[in-house]
């Protein structure tokens, strides 16, 4: 056995020994795909369509989470349950006295900040009384949409602060028994939601028992394919983040040190670690897109072309890493940047917000995100098409990163 | 004549401002088990790392078996190194553990599983082969570091502090393990800072300070060089101003001073005798002194003679 596949299995090896950080990172981006899907679900064939809802909304935060409230419910599917109306709160309660609006959501002054600071914050809902269904979907909307804040807020709680404060995390602390409840309160209030919207229940139903090979069934627009590939690349980001991030953990503990007294070169190390990174990218992402497939009934399209899909992001992923790694001098750095840069990877790659909604000002910065071209990837894979843009940008970049990482690293690595 | 195994000649290296080494000769024949002495920042982990091949930047030279350590990289397959720091993976046991860092060095599987086994019988391991690391004492922890050192079979070991952190059974139990690897033919250098250490477990002690080399020999060849004296410890409420300042209004007659600092200094005596007409100096001056300790020489001595001031300051 040569040394780098040594490393390479030993690396692999140590990761499925404790696998809890992987898995957690897979099962957030199947949660919040179920979540997203599952509200945003138009529910196609002939249902009885709700009559919208008259939704007054005042926003007192005008901030990032509160965006992303208002956002949710302009979404092209929910703007036909909704007709939101923003005003501000002394004309929303005399509209509300008049009966105009089914319900009012007060949004509370710094609703962003104290997401993100972990502090307790509540969305206000003010319900029309003389109706009684109607204001009730749009308070289980508000508090669904808000557990599903609370559960980002949770999850990336570090990094939001860094945001913030631009101070340092640690990602690894987060650990599956903090997230359980959250998750799980997610689940409760959607099976709420959907008691309200039986037909959208019975959507869900059939959607998830369709299997893969049942290709009979008409095939229709499967909103979890739309939303699931932004969240998979968001969350391959951080997996492979934490494994290059390793080399940093390895040099201040003295292991590269100690490596470095045996026969091993530095080039074969970074090769390894490289390829590692690589390895476990390609491992978790069939592993989700296959959980996907079983759970929300996503086809992914022609085999091959994702297999290659998934091959050159997993690599441009790994070859970034190792050369950000080869930048940052020790592991807070690498801890204090790493995660922002993939928060904006995520924010204008379309992993947050589908791109379409982005503003198109912003638009262009799209194409510097690993993100942007695997999401398109995707689609034009599902849609049948071929990638050929994606595989482009994602190797040759890949290449280069990975080039320059293997001089940078060796580099760093002989200091 | 034995073959030396090791020959350093010259060896000095600068980090910035820093002279971590300067001019450090040292030799060491096959077989010897050699501690290396000296205080925080003497140099002791500079010289590891540069043994080890891993620190450049440096001049002199250094022979390994007759031949430039730094010409031929396959002659550093030849050399343990047991770091300071204990680096390796927690979340493997231990057997998994000399299993990859063996792997490093390409030994067959087989052999070097075979390997494996026989040095955690070595340090004591055996029965905690495939225990989870993370529930070592600091002790095991130390000992499996020496047995990463040793998985491929080094003619010579070389280990920056061995016994730091670790209580004092742990440590006895190191050192024995150090002293069976000089008996079964292993060569070892082995650097600390406590005083006890080497005086226990070694063929030779180097004593060394600012990046040299200041006295060598056994045990009984350096306590020579303090010679048939009384060492008196004196310990107080001083400074070392206010003290020297005493010292130099008395005779001074066949006292030595070995080392004066804040609240402690040292003082021989070639006649005992003459130790309480000194004391009763000092009393008269007024120096807070706390405590006094009469001592027959030995190696705190001759450290305190070589560098002027004791490890602990
Ligand atoms: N990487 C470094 N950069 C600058 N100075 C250093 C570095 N490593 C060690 N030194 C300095 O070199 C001297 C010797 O250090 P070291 O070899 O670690 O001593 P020891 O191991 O005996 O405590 C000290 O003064 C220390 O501060
Ligand atoms: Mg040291």
């Amino acid at each position: 056995m040569s040394r780098t596949t040594l490393i390479i299995k030993n690396d692999i090896k140590r990761r499925l020994k404790a696998p809890m950080a992987t898995i957690l990172f897979l099962i957030i981006p199947l949660a919040m795909t179920a979540l997203i899907g599952m509200i945003f679900d138009p529910g196609s064939g002939g249902e009885t369509k709700l009559p919208p809802i008259q939704l007054l909304l005042v926003d007192h935060d005008k901030e990032l989470a509160s965006k992303f409230l208002i956002g949710a419910f302009n979404q092209k599917e929910v703007k036909d349950m909704f007709q939101v109306t923003t005003v501000d709160a002394a004309s929303g309660e005399q509209l509300m006295k008049k009966g105009k609006a089914s319900a009012m959501l007060v949004i509370p002054e710094h609703f962003s900040d104290d997401l993100a600071d972990q502090k307790p914050t509540a969305l206000e809902v003010v319900k029309n009384p003389s109706e009684e269904f109607l204001p009730g979907v749009a308070e289980e909307f508000a508090a669904t949409m808000a557990v599903g804040l609370s559960a980002v807020a949770q999850v990336f709680a570090d990094e939001l602060k860094i945001i913030k404060s631009a101070s340092q995390l640690e990602l690894k602390d987060i650990s599956i028994a903090q997230m359980t409840p959250f998750l799980e309160m997610a689940r409760v209030k959607i099976i709420a939601l959907q008691s309200y919207l039986s037909p959208l229940l019975l959507q869900l139903k059939a959607s998830t028992t369709t299997k893969p090979g049942e290709t009979a069934a008409p095939k229709g627009f499967n909103i979890f394919s739309y939303i699931m590939p932004g969240m998979l690349i968001m969350f391959l980001l951080f997996i492979v983040e934490a494994f290059m991030r390793e080399i940093q953990n390895e040099r201040a503990d003295g292991k590269i040190r100690r490596m470095m007294f045996s026969p091993l070169s530095t080039r074969e190390l970074i090769t390894a670690r490289l390829f590692g990174g690589w390895l476990l990218g390609v491992l978790v992402c069939f592993l989700a897109m296959g959980v996907g497939t079983l759970l929300f009934g996503i086809d992914w399209g022609n085999p091959l072309l994702v297999f290659l899909l998934v091959l050159v992001s997993c690599f441009w992923c790994a070859a970034f890493f190792g050369m950000l790694n080869a930048f940052f001098k020790n592991k807070n750095q690498a801890g204090a940047f790493a995660s922002p840069i993939i928060l904006v990877f995520a924010a204008f790659g379309g992993s947050m917000l589908p791109l379409e909604q982005i503003p198109q000002g912003m638009r262009w910065l799209a194409q510097f995100t690993v993100n942007n071209w695997f999401i398109t990837g995707c689609r034009t894979i599902i849609d049948g098409g071929v990638p050929y843009l994606s595989f482009t940008v994602l190797s040759v970049s890949g290449l280069v990163f990975a080039g320059v990482a293997m001089v940078a690293l060796q580099r760093r690595l002989s200091t | 004549m034995q073959q030396k195994i090791l020959e350093i000649k010259n060896l000095s290296k600068n980090y910035g401002e820093t002279v971590a080494l300067a001019n450090f000769s040292l030799d060491l024949e096959k077989g010897e088990v050699l501690g290396l002495l000296g205080p925080n920042g003497a140099g002791k982990t500079t010289l590891i790392s540069i043994l080890s091949g891993t620190l450049r930047g440096f001049t002199g030279s250094v022979m390994f078996k007759g031949q430039d350590l730094f010409a031929d990289r396959n002659l550093r397959n030849l050399i343990g190194i047991v770091p300071q720091e204990m680096a390796f993976y927690e979340d493997l046991n231990a057997l998994e553990n000399l299993m990859f860092w063996g792997g490093l060095y390409a030994i067959p599987e087989k052999e070097l599983k075979k390997r494996a086994r026989e040095l955690l019988v070595v340090v004591e391991l055996s029965s905690r082969a495939k225990e989870p690391i993370k529930k070592f004492s600091g002790g095991m922890k130390r000992r499996l570091n020496i047995a990463i050192g040793l998985i491929h079979k080094p003619e010579l070991l070389l280990l920056d502090e061995p016994t730091v952190g670790i209580d004092v059974q742990a440590k006895v139990s190191i050192l024995d393990i150090i002293h069976g690897l000089g008996q079964q033919g292993t060569s070892v250098v082995f650097t600390t800072h406590q005083l006890a250490e080497v005086e226990q477990s070694c063929s030779r002690i180097a004593i060394m300070d600012k990046g040299t080399i200041l006295a060598q020999g056994t045990l009984a060849e350096l306590i020579r060089i303090v010679g048939e004296k009384e060492i008196v410890e004196v310990s107080g409420e001083f400074s070392a101003d206010a003290f020297s300042a005493i010292i130099r209004r008395s005779d001074g007659n066949g006292m030595e001073i070995l080392s004066v600092a804040d609240h402690r200094a040292h003082l021989a005596f070639a006649d005992s005798e003459r130790i309480p007409a000194m004391m009763q100096h000092l009393f008269k001056h007024h120096l807070p002194i706390a405590d006094l300790k009469i001592k027959s020489p030995n190696l705190e001595a001759v450290f305190l003679k070589m560098t002027g001031r004791s490890l602990r300051d």
